[in-house]
C-alpha cells in the first residue's frame, strides 16, 4: 500500500553564518549591518624586489580602522550594500617626529547582482562599487574617486559529518586621476562548522591585492601606496548567538609581497541580520 | 579408591569424547559453510540514474564474487521485458571464476525504443543460481500517453472550484502551547471544505522576536490513510502547515473507510468521488494561509510523497497561488496504462466492482481520469520538482514520465534506480536547497 513519504525540508547549509559580504545573494528585505574593528601593526618591508627588510630607524606602522558595513536585499536578485570606515594610524622611527592621522577614510557604495547558481549550491554574484573619499586632504587614502567590478562564488555543502562553506572573489579597481592605481583584489576562504547547530565555524583564508600605478615610489603610509602586491593568509573563528547575530574574529599575516608594509592584522565583526526590515509589523 | 579410579578415568574418557565431538561438529559446520557459498552478483548502470539516450548503448557492468572455495564455471546473462512483462530480448554468456575470485564485465544490451524496461541478471552455476532485478529508462522525456485528458476535464474542476467557493470556510485556529519545541509554537486548524466537511491541519511557527517577519510556507500534503501530525525541526524561516484531508487522520468525521476501501469511494461517479472533496480541502488550505498574516502568500511550497504527490501535482495545477510544487512517487499518473503493470489500486477496484452490480473497470476508469495526475500536470504554472523509483510497484516510471512530461514549466526529475516507493535523502535535500533558491530564502 502507498507507503508514507514525508519528512520535513532538510536543514540547509545556507544557514551557516558566512560573513555578510561575502558572495551569497541577500535574501530581499533582510538589512544586514556589520561594525568591524581591526588594528594593523608593521615592523618591517618588502623592497620593490620583494626582499625583506626591517623598517628603517626601528621604525613601526600601525592603523586602527573602525568600519561600518550595511546591505539590503532590495529584491531576488539584486542587492545594495555600503561601508563607511574610519581610520586612526600612526607612523614612528627613533629619529623622526611621530606622524598620525585620523578621519573617515573612502566610502563605499555598491549594488549585488545574483548571477547564477550551479544546483542551488554554489553561488556567483557580481557587485558594482563607487569608491568616495570622504576626506579633503592626502594621507587617508588617494584622494581620488573609484570604481570596482567584482565577481563573487560562493557555496557550502556537507564534508563529511561537517558542513563547509567557501567563497573566492576577485575585483578590479580602479581610482581615476593623476597616478591613480589599477588594482586586483582577491579573496578566497574555506570554513568548516565546529558543531551540528552551526553556532560555531572556523575559516581559513588568502587574500591580497595587486596594485600599479605610474607613481612606483615606496610608501611608508599603507593607506597612500600605490604600486605594490601583498597576499596575506588568515583564520576567523565565528560564532552565531542566534539567527540574528553572529561575530568573526580575524587573524592575518601578510606572506608575500612587493613595495610594502608587512603586516599581522586583527579584526572582529559583529553580524546583525534583521529580516524584513521595511516591513509591516504583524501581530502574531 | 579402585573406583574413584574408574570414575576419574571415565570422566576422562567422556571429556574426550565430547572434545572429539565438539570438534567434529565445529568441522562439520566449516564444512557446511563451504556448501553454503554463493555467487555476488552486483549490477551498475553505465549512467548513474539508469537512465540511457535514445542512441546510446544501454550498458550494465556486472561484477561477480565466487564465495565457492571452487572455481566456479557456468552463465551470466541479462533478459529485457516491458514493464507489462514481455520479454523484449534476453542473452547468456559464458563465465569461469576461480576459487573465491571475482570478475567483472560489461553486458550491452540492445538500443531499445523510448520507455522503461526490466531486466533480469542471472546467474547460472552448477551450484548457484540468482537472479537480480532492475529497472532502466531509454530517453524517457520522449514517452508520451496514448491516452487523452477529457475534453470537459477544465470545466469539471472549474465547476468544483465554484462549489468549493460558496462553502464558507469558518477557519477555526488554536494555539497548544503544551506541544511546542524546536523552538516552534504549534496551532491547529479545522476549516470546512467541499460539501461542508470538516477537515483539520496543523501549523507550526518558528518563534521569533521580529515582528515584521513573515513566513514562507511548506504545506505538506499526506500519503494514503497517513495522519499528518504537527511537523517540527530546526527551520527558523518557514511555516509548516500540514493537511490531513476527508476521511484520513483526524478529519474522518463524516468519510471514515477501511483502509483499503479509501482509495475507491464514490468512484462510481466523479462527482461523489472521495479525492474530489480531498483535492478542494488542498485548495481550502490554501484558502486558509492567505488568511494568515504571519504567513508569506507569495511563497507557497507544495510537497508531499505517494498520494501527497498526487495531491500536490493536483493542487498546484488547480489554485496558481502555489509557488513551488514538489512530488515524490505522486500516484494515480496515466490511470488508463495501468492495468497490466500495478496490483495497487487496481485489485480494489476489481473487488469493488465485484460487489456494484454494472459497475466496469473502464467506467472507473473514465471516472478517475478526471483524477489523473498527467492531467493535472498540464495546468501547473510554477516550478515542479518530482522523484521517483525505478522499481517503484505503485508508481510505475513510464506512467510517472507521463505527467512529468505533460509539465510545461521549469521542471526537473530525480531518478533513483534502486529504490521502489520511496525517494533518498538527496531528494529532500535538492527540494530544500531549490525552495530556498526560489522563496530567495539567502
Amino acid at each position: 500500500m502507498a507507503k508514507k513519504i514525508f519528512s520535513i525540508t532538510a536543514l540547509l547549509c545556507l544557514l551557516l553564518s558566512t560573513r555578510a559580504y561575502c558572495g551569497w545573494p541577500t535574501r530581499p528585505g533582510r538589512l544586514i549591518f556589520s561594525p568591524s574593528i581591526s588594528y594593523f601593526t608593521s615592523n618591517k618591508d618588502w623592497d620593490s624586489l620583494a626582499r625583506r627588510r626591517v623598517k628603517a630607524n626601528n621604525g613601526t606602522f600601525t592603523s586602527t580602522s573602525v568600519n561600518l558595513y550595511a546591505e539590503y536585499g532590495i529584491v531576488r536578485k539584486l542587492a545594495a550594500y555600503a561601508s563607511l570606515p574610519y581610520i586612526s594610524y600612526k607612523l614612528r622611527d627613533s629619529i623622526n617626529v611621530p606622524i598620525s592621522k585620523s578621519g573617515l577614510g573612502d566610502a563605499e557604495l555598491g549594488l549585488k547582482y545574483y548571477l547564477a547558481n550551479i544546483n542551488y549550491k554554489y553561488y556567483f554574484t557580481l557587485q558594482g562599487t563607487a569608491v568616495i573619499p570622504m576626506y579633503k586632504t592626502q594621507g587617508l587614502g588617494y584622494a581620488q574617486p573609484g570604481g570596482e567590478l567584482r565577481l563573487g562564488f560562493s557555496g557550502a555543502g556537507k564534508l563529511g559529518s561537517k558542513f563547509y562553506s567557501l567563497s573566492i572573489e576577485n575585483g578590479v579597481r580602479k581610482y581615476f586621476g593623476e597616478d591613480g592605481p589599477l588594482q586586483d583584489r582577491y579573496s578566497a576562504s574555506f570554513g568548516i562548522t565546529l558543531d551540528k547547530k552551526f553556532h560555531d565555524q572556523l575559516t581559513a583564508g588568502v587574500s591580497g591585492i595587486i596594485s600599479a600605478s605610474s607613481f612606483t615610489a615606496f610608501t611608508r603610509n599603507i593607506f597612500t601606496a600605490r604600486d605594490y602586491e601583498f597576499t596575506q593568509v588568515s583564520l576567523s573563528y565565528g560564532h552565531t548567538f542566534n539567527s540574528s547575530f553572529s561575530m568573526f574574529l580575524t587573524a592575518s599575516q601578510f606572506v608575500v609581497g612587493r613595495n610594502t608594509g608587512i603586516g599581522t592584522n586583527g579584526a572582529l565583526a559583529l553580524i546583525y541580520k534583521i529580516d524584513n526590515f521595511l516591513g509591516k509589523r504583524v501581530d502574531y | 579408591m579402585l573406583i574413584q579410579k574408574k570414575r576419574f578415568f571415565f570422566r576422562q574418557i567422556v571429556i574426550v569424547l565430547a572434545m572429539v565431538f565438539m570438534s567434529m561438529l565445529l568441522s562439520t559446520s566449516a564444512f557446511a559453510q563451504d556448501e553454503d557459498g554463493e555467487i555476488v552478483l552486483t549490477s551498475t548502470p553505465a549512467k548513474k540514474d539508469a537512465i540511457f539516450g535514445a542512441n546510446s548503448g544501454i550498458v550494465f557492468n556486472i561484477n561477480l564474487q565466487n564465495k565457492f572455495d571452487t572455481k566456479q564455471t557456468g552463465t551470466v546473462g541479462y533478459r529485457v521485458l516491458t514493464l507489462a512483462d514481455k520479454e523484449v530480448t534476453k542473452r547468456a554468456v559464458n563465465v569461469s571464476i576461480g576459487k573465491k575470485g571475482s570478475k567483472s564485465l560489461d553486458l550491452r544490451i540492445p538500443e531499445q525504443a523510448a520507455g522503461f524496461y526490466k531486466v533480469q541478471f542471472t546467474v547460472n552455476f552448477p551450484e548457484y543460481d540468482d537472479t537480480v532485478r532492475r529497472v532502466f529508462g531509454v530517453d524517457p522525456t520522449q514517452i508520451k500517453s496514448e491516452n487523452s485528458k477529457p475534453a470537459d476535464f477544465d470545466s469539471f474542476w472549474e465547476k468544483t472550484l465554484e462549489e468549493l467557493a460558496k462553502v464558507e470556510p469558518n477557519f477555526k485556529v488554536e494555539e497548544l502551547p503544551d506541544s511546542s519545541r524546536d523552538n516552534r509554537r504549534v496551532f491547529s486548524i479545522e476549516m470546512k471544505s467541499l460539501g461542508n466537511l470538516t477537515v483539520r491541519g496543523w501549523m507550526t511557527l518558528p518563534n521569533t522576536k521580529n515582528s515584521r517577519k513573515k513566513f514562507p510556507v511548506l504545506l505538506g500534503l499526506p500519503g494514503y490513510q497517513v495522519d499528518l501530525k504537527p511537523m517540527f525541526g530546526s527551520d527558523e524561516d518557514l511555516a509548516i502547515v500540514v493537511l490531513n484531508v476527508r476521511g484520513q487522520g483526524n478529519s474522518r468525521d463524516r468519510i471514515r473507510t477501511l483502509r483499503d476501501d479509501y482509495i475507491f469511494t464514490g468512484l462510481e461517479d466523479k462527482n461523489r468521488y472521495v479525492m474530489r472533496g480531498a483535492i478542494m480541502d488542498c485548495v481550502r488550505m490554501v484558502d486558509f494561509i492567505f488568511s494568515r498574516e504571519e504567513l508569506d502568500h507569495d511563497n507557497i511550497m507544495v510537497s508531499g510523497g505517494s498520494m501527497g504527490g498526487f495531491l500536490s501535482i493536483a493542487t498546484a495545477s488547480l489554485d496558481h497561488r502555489i509557488k513551488l510544487c514538489s512530488a515524490q512517487n505522486p500516484i494515480l499518473c496515466d490511470v488508463k496504462a495501468l492495468p497490466g503493470k500495478v496490483t495497487w489500486p487496481l485489485k480494489d477496484f476489481s473487488r469493488y466492482i465485484r460487489v456494484n452490480r454494472g459497475l466496469t473497470m473502464n467506467r472507473l476508469l473514465d471516472n478517475l481520469s478526471y483524477f489523473d495526475t498527467k492531467n493535472f500536470a498540464i495546468n501547473i504554472k510554477c516550478p515542479t520538482l518530482m522523484g521517483i523509483g525505478l522499481l517503484d510497484h505503485l508508481a510505475p516510471p513510464d506512467n510517472e514520465y507521463n505527467a512529468f512530461n505533460n509539465l510545461q514549466v521549469k521542471k526537473h526529475m530525480i531518478v533513483f534506480p534502486n529504490l521502489g516507493h520511496e525517494v533518498a535523502v538527496y531528494y529532500k535535500d535538492y527540494e530544500g536547497r531549490w525552495m530556498r533558491d526560489t522563496f530567495a530564502l539567502f
